[in-house]
């Protein structure tokens, strides 16, 4: 477990618009070990898809990466140009899309998607490909494979295109897998069966997932440790278990506190406000204005990264000395208790 | 499939005898009648016409007799004036082949070019080259052919000498292909727009697409992606357009032909209004007709062939 395979280093991606320059990654760190599935969590527009794009260079046209490292194999990917790529995609790091519905091409027979994918990860030769993609979808759960192999996208449901889309994605046994909420686009009976598929290839082939999502009852089922992302920037980090019966950021208590939950009969909590607008970063902690818990000092300094345990840090003048002693929300402590009696019960 | 194509044959029948209603009805009712034009006309003749066309008759019974000699005896009737006592069709076949040959010629011509000049402008979106190829676009679009034709006739072939002025149909060799080479540049401008301007869009939208995401992180370059799947499904939506465009140069080239003095279909239809050949305008008013209506037939069946979301599912898009 101690074995890093990917770091993020200090990464801040930018995008040029007519308005502006929107930082949508801001001094982003993290390590990715062997083995191991990372969640990156947040909400719409935290800048988690973006960092992912980065790592494969697939970020649009009009971004760039303004500073940082993605070190790779001892290879730094932030400098790479386009044709540096070619070893890296499709042979080393795979992706799955949010949205499996467009993420095929939709006139091209299911078969040759994955054929192409096989050829050009340079490990399966033309002649072999075809029986090594049957088998590709024999794994990850196609029935009748023979007769799918030559069909269309648009005969595929939503789950079974995101298999395919899996498919293509193991087909160069990469070693980094990243998951872009791959079952954001899926009804809950058909994300439970992926996330199983996901875990159950992980343990198979000891691949290291990156799972970005924002639902974090997902992550629950799937996570080793957990990243919370917040307006460009990490701002909590540590093993699944930390962050769940742990959190101490209070973005992350708003967080956990709207999530659903079936055994109270209290409103929904929902954060309040909006997530500000990247063009112009609020200064000192981006969560400030949302957060019911900030202190002076978060209006004008960002704070910097408490330790909570040596895998579990948290960015919150909350954890200062100096700083008032607060307690998470009852809503959440209480949810927290119930959590940590149900693992019980099921131990 | 075979049912949708009995269908659509069965439409293109129903389409075809509405024009052909239209067409007689509107020529029969217009002011003025073969004998105005041709007083050298003997009273024989006259009576001859008379009896044929059943011009006393009321028009209901004339619409009759029209049906009947069309349908059950194939007669379409000669022509009295462009070319006397000749079937109608046999003046029109010894004038399609020229008119569809500059057509054809045209339509070859501006796909390569209209192909290349929306690949250019899809890739470099939003740069120089594409503003260039898109002002282009638009000046073509909007400026109908003849205005070309007219240009061209006066720079290249009157000022400069380059090429004959009018279109040379008894020359052989080298003299006739340099005398089809205005009309056919006049013909082609906007074909060439249309293409580039579709591609460009088709293009553009198809670069920008997930799956091509994902091709790329399959670990194809950003030009096997775009050449392997975004220009692939472009194509698709073109060849619908391209099929139908043959139609749109066929009636810019009833001007053009004028222009240039081409002896083809376009010219024979002014001449046969003018000179009330009405036999003759209604030939060729079902010939445009008939090639519009196959060229929209091939479009609908083509479509099935060549995107397999129609062939196999049933026309329902996803």
């Amino acid at each position: 477990m101690s074995d890093k395979i990917l770091q993020v280093k200090n990464l801040c991606v930018s995008f040029s618009s007519y308005a502006g320059k929107v930082q949508a990654v801001r001094d982003v760190s993290f390590d990715l070990y062997r083995g191991e599935t990372l969640s990156i969590v947040g909400e719409s527009g935290s800048g988690k898809s973006v960092t992912t794009k980065a790592v494969l260079g697939i970020l649009s046209g009009n971004a760039t990466i303004e500073s940082g490292e993605i070190l790779y194999n001892g290879a730094d990917l932030a400098k790479f140009q386009d044709k540096d790529f070619a070893d890296i995609r499709g042979k080393k790091i795979s992706l799955v899309f949010q949205d499996p519905l467009s993420a095929l091409n939709p006139i091209m027979k299911i078969g040759k998607q994955i054929v192409e994918a096989l050829v050009l990860s340079g490990s399966t030769p033309k002649g072999e490909a075809k029986e090594k993609a049957l088998d590709l979808m024999r794994r990850v759960g196609i029935p009748q494979p023979e007769i799918r192999f030559n069909q269309y996208p648009f005969q595929f449901s939503g789950g079974m295109r995101q298999r395919i889309v899996i498919a293509i994605a193991l087909a160069s046994d990469p070693e980094i897998l990243i998951c872009d909420e791959p079952t954001t686009a899926l009804d809950v009976t058909i994300q439970a069966q992926i996330l199983e598929l996901i875990n159950e290839i992980k343990e198979r082939s000891s691949l290291s997932i990156i799972f970005i999502t924002h639902d974090l009852g997902v992550v629950a089922n799937v996570a080793d440790r957990v990243a919370v992302m917040y307006a460009g920037r990490i701002v909590e980090y540590g093993r699944s278990e930390e962050i769940f019966y742990n959190p101490k950021n209070p973005y992350t208590w708003a967080l956990l506190s709207s999530m659903p939950d079936l055994d109270t009969k209290e409103q929904l909590f929902s954060i309040p406000g909006t997530p500000p607008n990247m063009l112009y970063p609020p200064p000192g902690d981006a969560f400030h204005e949302r957060n019911q818990y900030a202190l002076k000092i978060d209006q004008r300094e960002a704070p910097p990264f408490f330790r909570v345990s040596d895998t579990h840090y948290a960015a919150t003048w909350l954890l200062d000395p100096r700083a008032p002693k607060v307690d998470p929300p009852p809503i959440l402590t209480e949810r927290i208790a119930r959590m940590k009696r149900r693992a019980e019960d099921v131990r | 499939m075979m049912k949708y194509f009995f269908q659509r044959v069965l439409a293109l029948v129903i389409t075809l005898f509405i024009i052909l209603t239209v067409a007689f009805l509107v020529i029969r009712l217009m002011p003025g009648s073969i004998y105005d034009s041709n007083e050298s006309l003997s009273a024989e003749m006259v009576k001859i016409l008379e009896d044929k066309y059943h011009l006393n008759d009321p028009m209901i019974v004339q619409y009759r007799y029209f049906l009947e000699d069309i349908i059950v005896r194939g007669d379409w009737g000669t022509s009295v004036a462009v070319q006397p006592r000749v079937p109608v069709w046999e003046v029109l076949g010894s004038k399609i082949p020229v008119t569809l040959q500059l057509n054809f010629i045209s339509l070859v011509i501006a796909m390569p070019i209209g192909i290349a000049a929306g690949i250019f402008a899809a890739i470099y979106q939003n740069t120089k080259v594409d503003y260039v190829i898109s002002f282009f676009v638009v000046l073509f679009i909007s400026v109908p052919s003849f205005i070309f034709g007219s240009l061209l006739q006066y720079f290249l072939a009157y000022k400069l000498g380059w090429f004959p002025i009018i279109y040379n149909a008894t020359g052989v060799g080298m003299a006739k292909y340099l005398s089809m080479v205005l009309p056919i540049t006049a013909l082609t401008f906007s074909p060439v727009a249309r293409v580039t301007r579709y591609l460009r869009g088709e293009l553009i939208e198809n670069l920008s697409s997930e799956y091509m995401l994902l091709a790329r992180t399959k670990g194809l370059t950003q030009l096997q992606a775009t050449v392997r799947h975004s220009m692939r499904n472009s194509f698709v939506p073109l060849a619908n357009i391209i099929i139908p465009m043959f139609t749109n140069i066929l009636t810019g080239s009833l001007v053009v032909e004028q222009i240039f003095s081409v002896a083809g279909v376009g010219g024979l239809l002014v001449a046969s209004i003018n000179s009330s050949d009405h036999t003759l305008t209604i030939a060729i008013l079902i010939f445009y007709s008939l090639i519009s209506l196959v060229t929209i037939l091939i479009v609908d069946l083509s479509y099935g062939l060549i995107d397999p979301r129609v062939r196999i599912g049933g026309g329902s898009y996803d």
